[in-house]
């Protein structure tokens, strides 16, 4: 494919008031830079990020605005600093595109925590020019945000791991999941699914969390040791001082669970890991110093994952054959995609088909 | 002291919780030495936090009877149980926050006993066979060897004594979380637990970063060791600091209205952590977070800690021994207790009290 025929349009929010009623606008794409790849979109998945970025949960979204962070594509063109890829090559773009690579962060494959880092869509390049993302045609990324997908992962499977699958997998692998180790997942949608697989992959001894009936088979066949009815009076007492990992997927809290429930289930310095993201105003359910004291537990959050984790990601993949449970649509009908998400009624992540050319 | 005189327990009680610093001296009943159990006879005990806390009602309601608080305690062996082979008559020790546990649990055969979830306080609780434990303001205690530490030769009795919470109580944090050699560590608060931990966390290697109210103690936190001191009545206090601390140990036990743990968790390096250690009232909850406040500040923790292992005691007391540790303390006799009592609640200490054992003294 010919670069100079790449357009880039892109279904895009242009009235909050209508969050899910995505237009087809053209955008300016993000300056040429000798270190950048263009890739022409075929990809990309539902990010419950894309929600509440849509939905102004988040807070005042650029407009227009077109997101999607779990992209997947075709390179078309390459900076002539550009060492890794070639067009041709099969690639992903994740939350991520762009960071300082200056910083301690950036120099030490945290890149993830950069503080200058630019998410893929609603950021703003130093030269003004507006991140716009993957429901689209083509999207432009620094080298390094860049991941080339090994051939026997199907495109379709690996859009929702760009995002889902890294946010998941980051924290699995930085708090050891393995062979003897207990881990619990809060919440088994499009993240907690792919934790399930991931920790099951890796070795651990899942405990799956779920307040959805209707899910508990599907959460078996995905390879959860354990499956717990969050609606149970109690569920935590059996399992006190049990976890080594409780990764919560929860981006809703409201008057729920006390935390300190939760955290009761983990192990001596236990880890208590949250890499859901509720709205602005929904914040973590409180708790008193007392929580953490009596086993010595941790409470943390995760954002993203680097390339050095995003890479073994997919080899773990790829050697173990893992494919996501995905629900596939054309990139026209996002929208009910959107409001499926929404509601908490999909089976486990949307991937939508690129289909403006 | 002959270790065929039978020790008398008597101690400084609180009878009545509506004057809960007016302690008076009570007989009690110790529980029965079983075979593992050491008895001390209690030559100092220092004061914590805890105490008053636990004394003034502001964890809850204490349980019935006379109370006698007090859990820094140092002293030496009068008797043993017949399978204790580790301790004996004579020997210098000291005895902590907790008297016994389930000793069968994965917590207790991993070493962290600490955590057991059956653990038996030395204050306000009781045995598993009801009878109630008695603290270290007193004559005598007696505990489960695992609970009873050798002191070495290398560090006084006195300033052992506040060893036996305050210190293990930041140094088992930071021995958990890697504070070393190239590591920076900030410490939020410094009273009796913070000053331990800058003293603590030098010793250990790490470039030390003390956090205090206003600019009173700032000359003694560096005297003590503090690389940096930082006033926290300072605007944007933490700004210069972004991203830039390994561990946190937090000893504050209360945090002002609409505080903001997010500008005290934006110091922390990728995966820093902040350990809270100082507990506050029950009915002061954490400050709100919001998940953004975990992730996007580097992927940072809030945790706990509870006490340390017997492992972590060896080690700190090898640590204050080798390179000379020595606590800022003052010292009283035990029956000065109420003074002591008050002036720990009005945050008066420099930096520690220890009670001297007054009623049947120990050298």
């Amino acid at each position: 494919m010919s670069s100079q025929n790449l357009q880039f349009k892109g279904y895009a929010l242009t009235d909050p008031s209508k969050w899910h009623d995505l237009k087809i606008i053209e955008f300016k794409p993000k300056t040429f830079e000798p270190e950048d790849v263009e890739i022409a979109i075929t990809y990309c998945g539902v990010c419950g990020s894309d929600v509440h970025t849509l939905t102004q949960g988040w807070g005042e979204s650029k407009l227009p605005l077109v997101v999607g962070h779990e992209i997947v594509g075709t390179v078309t063109r390459v900076g002539d600093k550009v060492t890794e890829f070639k067009p041709g090559d099969r690639v992903g773009v994740g939350a991520q595109r762009g960071s300082c690579l200056r910083c301690r962060q950036c120099k030490e494959d945290y890149e993830n925590y950069c503080t200058n880092g630019i998410d893929t869509y609603n950021a703003e390049y130093p030269d003004g020019v507006v991140a716009q993302g993957g429901y689209s045609t083509a999207i432009r990324a620094h080298e390094r945000f860049v991941f080339p997908i090994p051939d026997e992962i199907e495109s379709r499977h690996a859009a929702s791991m760009m995002c889902a699958g890294l946010t998941v997998y980051s924290p699995l692998r930085t708090h050891g999941a393995g062979p003897g180790k207990k881990v619990g997942i809060m919440g088994i949608g499009g993240l907690g699914h792919y934790a399930i697989l991931w920790a099951k992959a890796m070795g651990a001894e899942v405990y799956a969390f779920t307040h959805d009936k209707s899910k508990m088979e599907d959460i078996k066949k995905m390879g959860a040791d354990h499956v717990i009815d969050t609606t149970r009076k109690s569920f935590h007492k059996d399992l006190t001082h049990t976890l080594d990992i409780l990764l919560s997927t929860r981006d809703v809290f409201g008057d729920s669970t006390p935390l300190g429930d939760y955290l009761s289930m983990l192990y001596v310095h236990g880890r208590f890991v949250t890499v859901g993201l509720p709205d602005a105003d929904d914040p973590l359910p409180s708790i008193h110093a007392f929580d953490l004291a009596p086993n010595g537990c941790m409470m943390g959050g995760s954002k993203i994952g680097s390339k050095k984790e995003c890479l073994e990601m997919l080899e773990l993949a790829r050697s173990k054959g893992i494919k996501p449970w995905i629900e596939e649509l054309p990139m026209r009908e996002v929208g009910k995609a959107l409001q499926d998400l929404k509601n908490n009624n999909v089976r486990y992540r949307y991937v939508v088909k690129q289909d403006i050319v | 002291m002959s270790s065929t005189n039978q020790l008398e327990f008597k101690g400084y009680a609180m009878t009545d919780p509506s004057a809960w610093s007016s302690l008076s001296v009570v007989p009690f009943e110790p529980k029965a030495l079983g075979p593992e159990d050491v008895e001390v006879a209690v030559a100092y005990c220092g004061l914590c936090g805890s105490d008053v806390h636990m004394l003034n009602q502001s964890w809850g309601s204490t349980r019935q009877g006379p109370l006698i608080v007090g859990h820094e305690i140092v002293g030496r062996v009068t008797r043993v149980g017949e399978k204790v082979r580790d301790l004996k008559p004579g020997d210098r020790v000291g005895v902590g926050a907790a008297v016994g546990s389930c000793m069968q649990c994965r917590a207790c055969n991993d070493n962290y006993e600490n955590y057991c979830r059956q653990i038996t306080f030395t204050i306000n609780s009781q045995w598993p066979d009801g009878t109630p434990v008695q603290g270290g303001f007193s004559t005598g205690v007696r505990a489960h060897e695992r609970f009873v530490f050798p002191i070495p030769d290398g560090v006084e009795l006195r300033h052992a004594a506040s060893m036996m919470c305050g210190g293990i109580t930041v140094y088992a944090p930071l021995r958990e979380n890697g504070c070393g050699p190239g590591k920076k560590v900030g410490v939020l608060g410094i009273g009796g637990l913070g000053h331990y931990a800058i003293l603590f966390a030098k010793a250990m290697g790490a470039e030390v970063y003390a956090f205090t109210r206003g600019t009173a103690k700032a000359e003694d936190a560096k005297k003590m060791g503090a690389d940096h001191v930082v006033d926290t009545t300072v605007d944007g206090f933490w700004k210069p600091y972004d991203m830039t601390l390994d561990i946190i140990i937090s000893t504050v036990d209360h945090f002002p209205k609409n505080f903001s743990l997010r500008n005290l968790l934006s110091m922390l390096y990728v995966h820093g952590k902040f350990i809270v250690v100082g507990l506050p009232p029950a009915d002061e909850p954490m400050p709100t977070l919001h998940a953004f406040d975990l992730t996007s500040n580097a992927g940072c923790f809030i945790g706990g800690s509870l006490l340390g292992s017997k492992d972590d005691m060896k080690h700190m007391l090898n640590l204050a021994a080798e390179k000379g540790v020595k606590p800022w303390i003052e010292e009283l006799p035990m029956n000065r207790a109420k003074e002591a009592l008050e002036g720990l609640k009005a945050g008066k200490p420099r930096y520690r009290y220890v009670l001297k054992q007054d009623i049947a003294p120990v050298d």
